[in-house]
């Protein structure tokens, strides 16, 4: 009995059926129940649920601040053009952003900023999971 | 003990699986087999729809869904591209300022020929679609190249279709230049993309005949034969690679440039996928 449970053990861990959490597992997973501003535990961690540039959006809406945010989500959309991953809504974000940030509307232009950049970030995540990903996806 | 048993069996099933995939799929120049793929995505076709004749799939989703295809044949009672057809032909016989035409650009005078398109060339090291050589023709002549997407190379590209009609498929790739250009396009069309995170394969593979909101998407096989169409819901004619752009958009991706290298080489894979099945084109779509 013991034996056969063993070669179960074995054999799923060979063909990757089980497998520890990531952290972006169970990243994912709590933003996915609990949505932003919620923390969580993860290997004796404490993290909260927030994106990256969701942390970057909340610090003071100012001029500097804007402009530093816009900037860093523009580079971030060229590096996902770059690998041809950009997302369409993309764009617009950011014309959205810049023309709020002429407007002195920082605290508006930061979070357009923010949404602009987490796309882009994610376009080149997309591409380079694609690279592992689509020839399980071909027929044979 | 019985859950155990179950459990053995799943985990083998799913270790062989694996070691199967890995042994017959190709993603390196080396180990790509187009001939093993195009049979491959007909027998996924052939067992997903067994009562669909592989010839039909010249017709899309008019194949699979009698519903769609009852109104279609209807269209078809006074086809939309009709007219399109009719310049196509003037606009193809009309000669450039400097006397020469564009059957002075093409082998049999251009008539015939669609089935041969895209084709490897490999003096320029890359894919040359119909539309792409209707262009270069003009562009040989001193002409103007015509916009990709439709107007007046869909129509000339429509004529030639039509003149091909009944003409089997048949792309080649005498090469590694062209066998890579094949691997790209196969690429892209099993790869997401987009902030839906979807790619053509999973509409026009998986996800074909199912419906999408109010759409079903047809099968991937047969997908090129009838282009240039007519889609009601643009009210004209278009290319292949505006419906591209526009499968890329959908899926809120940007998308990518039309007769650029990468639409060209999923163009030519999806040919390839379609060598066998014979031009239909132009057709009329939803």
């Amino acid at each position: 009995m013991n034996k056969t449970i063993s070669l179960v053990a074995a054999l799923m861990m060979v063909s990757g059926s089980v497998a520890a959490q990531t952290f972006d597992e169970a990243f994912n997973a709590q933003r996915g129940m609990n949505g932003k501003g919620h923390s969580f535990t993860f290997e004796g961690q404490s993290y909260t649920t927030d994106h990256p540039e969701e942390v970057a959006a909340a610090a003071p809406a100012n001029v500097a601040n804007a402009t530093n945010l816009l900037a860093d989500a523009k580079a971030q959309y060229a590096k996902a053009l770059e690998v041809d991953f950009g997302w369409t809504l993309t764009k617009g974000l950011l014309a959205s952003a810049d023309k709020a940030l002429q407007a002195g509307e920082f605290r508006k232009s930061m979070e357009l900023s923010a949404r602009a950049q987490y796309h882009s970030r994610m376009g080149v995540a997309q591409y380079h999971q694609s690279q592992q990903e689509w020839l399980m996806a071909v027929p044979n | 003990m019985k859950i155990i048993k179950s459990l053995l069996a799943g985990a083998s099933i799913a270790l062989v699986a694996s070691i199967t995939q890995a042994a017959t799929s190709g993603n390196t120049l080396a180990s790509v087999d187009p001939e093993a793929d195009r049979l491959a995505l007909q027998s996924f076709f052939q067992k997903r729809f067994p009562q669909v004749p592989v010839d039909d799939y010249v017709n899309g989703i008019y194949a699979l869904d009698s519903g769609s295809r009852a109104q279609w044949e209807e269209i078809e009672e006074f086809p939309p591209y009709e007219f399109d057809v009719e310049e196509g032909e003037v606009l193809f016989n009309t000669p450039f300022a400097n006397g020469k035409s564009y059957a002075d650009c093409f082998a049999n005078e251009g008539v015939g020929i669609r089935q041969n398109f895209p084709r490897w060339d490999d003096s320029q090291g890359k894919i040359v679609t119909l539309e792409s050589a209707i262009n270069q023709c003009r562009e040989a002549n001193g002409e103007k190249k015509l916009g990709w997407k439709k107007g007046k190379i869909a129509q000339i590209s429509a004529y030639m279709a039509y003149t091909s009609r009944g003409n089997v498929f048949d792309v080649k790739i005498p090469n590694d230049g062209a066998k890579a250009a094949y691997l790209d396009g196969k690429q892209s069309f099993y790869t997401r993309r987009g902030q839906l995170n979807m790619s053509c394969a999973n509409c026009h593979v998986a996800g074909s005949n199912v419906l999408i909101r109010a759409d079903l998407p047809g099968p991937a096989l047969g997908h090129v034969t009838h282009f240039p169409v007519f889609r009601s819901k643009w009210g004209n004619l278009g290319t292949l690679q505006r419906r591209y752009a526009g499968c890329q958009s959908n899926v809120r991706g940007v998308s990518q440039k039309a007769q650029g290298e990468k639409l060209s080489n999923l163009e030519f894979f999806q040919t390839y996928m379609s060598n066998g099945l014979e031009v239909n084109g132009p057709g009329a779509r939803k």
